[in-house]
């Protein structure tokens, strides 16, 4: 007997099939992998199986009993928890607060109950669980003020604290160093042998083949393959879940060695948070020409506020950033875009795109040349001219040319992006999470564009929290951590292992001469 | 395929606009029935006095003239997510001064005068509305609430003013003297309606032409739709919120001055009407969705509601207030969506759900 | 002392009601609901009040009828901007155009212009405090007021306990601020909303009945003359948290008293009752800009 078992199940989302009569089974106590690409409809099922959405067609068996949940206390009931991928937590309350959030002590007055919290037996309750499951946190602390990590720790409680047996973690490890990864696995390994079973949602194979114990896959919202995690290796998988062989690195060849005339400058930057406390500390680095340079890091560590400041969304409070020589300290978007910096930013839909207003419209964004506006007035012919032009040239798949961006796949759309600021002819390139949420195949293009991009002689800031990302794309790497640029390395010397242990903010014996 | 979805989109939006007014209509309905009224017959009646007749007809694009361009101006503001409420301050603020500028100018020709009331009009609607704009645009003070209280703070001034120095004497109530002929427009022919009419036609003509075909235009989609999208790519957000409401205070000023001379002459303490000129403008702009054609046709049938209302007293006991409740009523309604725009609410929820934890 | 003793009066006046729709409708704002709708909401309780109170003669029933229409509108504005997710700004606007349009039928149809109590003296309703009444200052803010406006004082404690001490506070603050991670765990987060509104709902209908039928026993149309907008500056200004949001009400009604009190020494009275509202822009534009000291987003738009 199964202890979970999926028959049949499908969702639509009107047209979309998310979901196809997907089967699965899950036994007790062991590690399902779930792997597939960005877009495959892993989320889905999962949200399903987590009450957040509910099927069209299908259902859910647990120990051979059909369950309908409406709602994510329904899953929880029956022993279901689901640790997110983006944290579901509060940052202005307390540790020990997030985790009761829903199932909060209240005080009594004899039998009675009061609406009043207990918060003494709150903060009891919550430091006994964590001891019992050995994690390391203080249950007072604010969660605006812990790791990325540590924030995961929360959630993995907050579902042990509600006993469930069955623990849904959604990409985990996205956001964590190559060291919290170890030791996140370390204890899933451990939850499972108390008893626990454990979902893991991933497009990382080499994490599925590290814990799991059976692996299923899926793409285009089927599943293509259920095995035994003995009975297949990383290539195999690999294989099935894009449905071709695949070149997981981009050859980064062909370019010149970048000569050491500096581009960009980065001097000293200083930046606060809306709260005053500073989040940047003095980022300092170059970027010389034909060169790209990556900037490595877990997520939160100040990426995001460096690269808004340099994109001219968010003022610094110090420092200075320069290029070719001219002083662009805190200009605005549309003053670096006339320096000829092409921004390919963190988050596509906020800041890049517009859902809502047709491809034309997106494609001419931040680039009103003469051809489509003449005295503020624009020539919509001449824009939709020009976005077809894009559409070609980019392979850029569309199915309604007059429609808005909301149609587009997110590889298709950040190609939209990459067009409309490589057509522009930028010499410096900032890009941000570049394939972020991209399908293999964009990724393959996208990561060639970028090579060739550079070596026609231009620059690129490369930000990404993808480690083979930066590793395999990089003519040097700056890793990130706490606000700081701690230290530079050169990609094709350092392993993995090391850049893990800077990422942690730890600066590896093999590498402190060279600081 | 592209041309079914366009068409099936335009339905909906259609069926939106149109849903409501009915719904508010049926509730009307059941007032004046309570009251012991005949709602038909009080329907009948603002119907044909407001459009079946030429008198009525003309009338109503009378009152529509100022009201289009209220509306207008509503828009441009709130498709751009700036809530600028401060219409109705502006207007009563110019329409004010052009009156006095109308009466206590004198031996100026009918187009100069007329020029240089809307020209004061204009003036002070903008400076009013410095205000509000500067601090939203360089202090982010919200501007809702500015330009509410603004609004109370200005009805207060010129009562002051029109209580006071400005007092016409001879009228047995507060009021400014009447305007010049001069300064006035007068009815044309036979009809109800001014030449304003043609300016404010001209006026909402070259709104609709910035919202449709410019980038202003465009900027103003990407402020409503994303405005951090608008920022990032470089469209002046800042300088836009600027140049956004002084071109709506420019048209608040062109309505209070053609109000003023077209059909007021002369300020009285209700000089906008209940709820006032703005309002019903926001009302329009709403109903309307901030599109030029929806804003015609729903200025068109806003006004005739108004002329209507004004004959409902002459022919039935219903209380003109009863046109209030409906306007009310259709605002309440237009805040939500009947059918689904694109996909809709909820199905988009659902979507951004999938996508965002695929992502 | 006498000038000072009815300045005093005259902001504690001025302050009871529009604190306690403040305090009401700061849990709507925790909640991320903008709720505009409060101006709309206190005159339907003033109305309903005094409309009350005219037809039945009966104290009680006028406070129950206040409350009861005033939360019948908050019921409307949850199943429409909660419920049906409509934008919740329109809707308030919609609210606020509604009351005057329905009071104003209402009494034409009742032929009165205004409704006046006969029956009801406001005296027989305040409380003095023998003593300390006589005490400056003091006096005047603690003795002589009707119930309401001491209700507006406890309701200081009220909030600042449910918001802050019980679990339907932390559920509204967190609905506010993080509506995913509620869901998640089960929240019925549209519940809390709807609580949020009716709260502010139920204090915007005591208010109500403190300004007609208390203050004046009276009911003009539009009578509230927009304290429910300076209710929501003060929420605005102190970010919804129930101590800085009574400071910010106080300075507003401090404000607004002296005004008052000055324009009936000066000529130009009117003109100083125009002072309240571009004081409270500069407060609100104060708080802002000190709210917003750390900021370092550009452009128009916050995040």
């Amino acid at each position: 007997m199964s202890l979970i078992r999926v028959v049949d199940l499908t969702k639509k989302f009107g047209e979309f099939t998310a979901n196809d009569h997907i089967n699965l089974t899950v036994e007790k106590q062991e590690i399902k992998g779930i792997v597939g690409e960005n877009g495959a409809g892993k989320s889905t099922l999962m949200n399903m199986l987590y009450g957040m959405l509910q099927p069209t067609s299908g259902k859910i068996c647990i120990n051979d009993e059909e369950v309908k949940f409406n709602s994510p206390q329904d899953a929880m009931a029956h022993g279901i928890g689901m640790v997110h991928q983006h944290f579901k937590q509060v940052p202005s309350l307390t540790v020990y607060e997030n985790i009761l959030l829903g199932a909060e002590v209240t005080k009594k007055c004899g039998s009675i109950k009061t609406p009043f919290i207990d918060t003494k037996e709150e903060i009891a309750r919550i430091r006994a669980l964590i001891e019992t499951y050995h994690f390391q946190l203080d249950p007072m602390e604010t969660v605006a003020n812990l790791s990325v990590g540590q924030c995961q720790q929360v959630e993995i409680l907050k579902m042990l604290y509600r006993n469930v047996d069955i623990l849904i973690l959604d990409e985990p490890t996205a956001v964590l160093t190559p060291q919290e990864v170890d030791w996140l696995m370390e204890n899933l390994k451990s939850l499972a042998k108390s008893g626990k079973t454990i979902i893991l949602i991933t497009h990382k194979l080499r994490e599925v083949m590290a814990v799991c114990d059976s692996i299923a896959v899926i793409r285009h919202g089927v599943v293509v393959g259920e095995t035994r995690k003995a009975d297949t290796s990383e290539k195999e998988l690999a294989q099935m879940m894009v449905g071709r062989d695949v070149v997981l690195t981009v050859s980064n060849e062909g370019g010149q060695a970048p000569s050491d005339d500096v581009i960009y400058r980065v001097d000293n930057v200083h930046a606060v948070n809306e709260a005053g406390a500073e989040v940047l500390h003095g980022v300092s680095f170059r970027v010389k020409k034909g060169e790209i340079y990556g900037i490595a890091g877990v997520e939160g560590n100040g990426q995001s506020e460096l690269v808004r400041i340099l994109t001219g969304m968010l003022l610094l409070k110090e420092g200075h950033v320069s290029i070719n020589g001219e002083d662009i300290t805190n200009s605005w978007p549309h003053e670096l875009r006339q320096k000829k910096i092409g921004i390919i930013p963190e988050d596509r839909y906020r800041d890049g795109l517009c859902r809502d207003m047709s491809l034309d419209d997106n494609a001419v964004a931040g680039y009103f040349t003469e051809d489509v506006c003449r005295r503020g007035i624009l020539n919509r012919k001449a824009m939709h001219k020009k976005f077809m032009g894009q559409v070609d040239k980019y392979d850029i798949r569309i199915s309604d040319e007059y429609g808005n961006v909301s149609q587009l796949s997110g590889g298709n759309a950040q190609k939209v992006i990459i067009a409309r600021e490589f057509e522009s002819c930028p010499t410096m390139l900032i890009a941000s999470q570049p394939t972020r949420g991209v399908d293999v195949g964009s990724i393959e293009y996208i990561h060639q564009s970028l090579i060739d991009f550079r070596n026609a002689g231009n620059s690129v800031l490369l930000v990404s929290s993808e480690l083979t990302e930066i590793m395999s794309l990089s003519d040097r790497v700056g890793v990130m951590y706490k606000g700081n640029i701690i230290f530079e390395v050169d990609p094709k010397t350092t392993s993995v292992a090391d850049i893990g242990l800077l990422m942690a903010g730890t600066v590896p014996e093999s590498l402190r001469d060279k600081a | 395929m592209n041309k079914t979805k366009h068409s099936s989109h335009i339905g909906v939006k259609t069926f939106n606009s149109v849903m409501p007014v009915l719904l508010a209509f049926v509730i009307g309905a059941v007032i004046i029935a309570v009251i012991g009224e005949n709602p038909l017959e009080t329907y009948r009646i603002m119907i044909t006095k407001s459009l079946f007749d030429i008198k009525g007809l003309t009338r109503t694009l009378q009152v529509a003239a100022p009201l289009f361009l209220t509306a207008i101006a509503t828009s441009l503001c709130f498709k751009a997510n700036i809530f600028n409420m401060g219409i109705e301050g502006q207007l009563v603020f110019g329409g004010f001064m052009a009156g006095i500028v109308g009466h206590y100018v004198t031996g100026l020709g009918s187009v100069p005068h007329k020029l240089l009331c809307f020209g004061v009009s204009i003036l002070c609607a903008v400076v009013f509305a410095l205000i509000p704009t500067l601090l939203r645009a360089y202090l982010r003070v919200d501007e809702m609430v500015v330009t509410l209280v603004l609004n109370y703070a200005m009805a207060r001034i010129l009562e002051y003013l029109s209580s006071g120095i400005f007092k016409d004497r001879g009228a047995g109530y507060v009021a400014t003297p009447p305007v010049q002929d001069s300064a006035k427009f007068f009815l044309m022919g036979t009809t109800k309606v001014s030449p304003f009419i043609f300016i404010a036609i001209l006026v909402f003509i070259l709104a609709a032409f910035i919202m449709i075909r410019t980038k202003l235009g465009y900027t103003i989609t990407a402020m409503g739709k994303n405005p951090s999208f608008a920022e990032a790519t470089g469209l002046q957000t800042r300088r836009t919120v600027v140049v956004l409401m002084m071109l709506s205070a420019v048209i608040a000023g062109i309505a209070g001055a053609g109000y003023m001379l077209s059909e007021k002459t002369f300020y009285t303490l209700d000089f906008s009407g209940s709820p006032g000129l703005g309002w019903d403008g926001m009302l329009i702009a709403l109903l309307g969705r901030h599109s030029p054609a929806g804003i015609v046709a729903a200025c068109l049938f806003y006004s005739a509601l108004k002329t209507g209302v004004e004959k409902i007293g002459l022919y039935t006991s219903v209380p003109n207030e009863i046109v209030s409740i409906i306007q009310g009523l259709i605002v309440l309604f237009l805040a939500v969506q009947f059918m689904d725009e694109r996909y809709g609410f909820m199905e988009k929820f659902r979507q951004k759900l999938a996508a965002g934890k695929e992502a | 002392m006498g000038a000072i003793n009815s300045i005093v009066y005259e902001t504690v006046v001025y302050l009871g009601p529009v604190l306690l729709c403040v305090l009401g409708g700061l849990f709507a704002y925790k909640a991320n609901v903008l709720n505009i709708a409060l101006e709309g909401m206190m005159l339907m309780g003033a109305f309903m009040s005094v409309l009350t109170a005219y037809k039945t003669e009966n104290l009680l029933l006028s406070y129950l009828a206040a409350v009861a229409a005033a939360m019948a509108l908050g019921l409307v504005f949850s199943f429409f901007g909660v419920k049906m997710k409509g934008n919740v700004i329109v809707i308030g606007l919609a609210i606020n155009m509604l009351v005057p349009a329905v009071a104003g039928f209402i009494m034409k149809v009742m032929n009165l212009p205004t409704i006046t109590l006969s029956w009801f003296s406001t005296k027989s309703i305040q409380l003095n405090i023998p003593v300390i009444g006589d005490i400056p200052i003091i006096g005047p803010i603690l003795s002589g007021h009707p119930p309401i406006t001491y209700l507006s004082y406890l309701m200081i404690l009220i909030a600042a306990v449910v918001l802050y001490k019980t679990r339907f506070g932390v559920y509204v603050r967190v609905t506010g601020e993080n509506e995913d991670a509620a869901v998640s765990l089960g929240l019925k987060t549209n519940l809390y909303k709807t609580a949020a509104i009716l709260i502010g709902a139920f204090c915007c209908g005591l208010a109500g009945a403190n300004i007609s039928m208390e203050r004046l026993s009276l009911f003009t149309n539009n009578m509230t003359a927009s304290r429910g907008f300076i209710a929501i500056a003060a929420i605005y200004c102190g970010r919804g948290k129930p101590i800085p949001c009574t400071l910010y009400t106080i300075l507003f009604a401090v404000i607004n008293a002296l005004a008052e009190y000055f324009s009936l020494q000066v000529s130009a009275s009117l003109l100083l009752k125009a002072v309240p509202y571009f004081a409270m822009v500069a407060v609100l534009s104060i708080a802002s800009a000190v709210n917003r000291r750390n900021a370092a987003d550009r452009g128009a738009f916050a995040d």
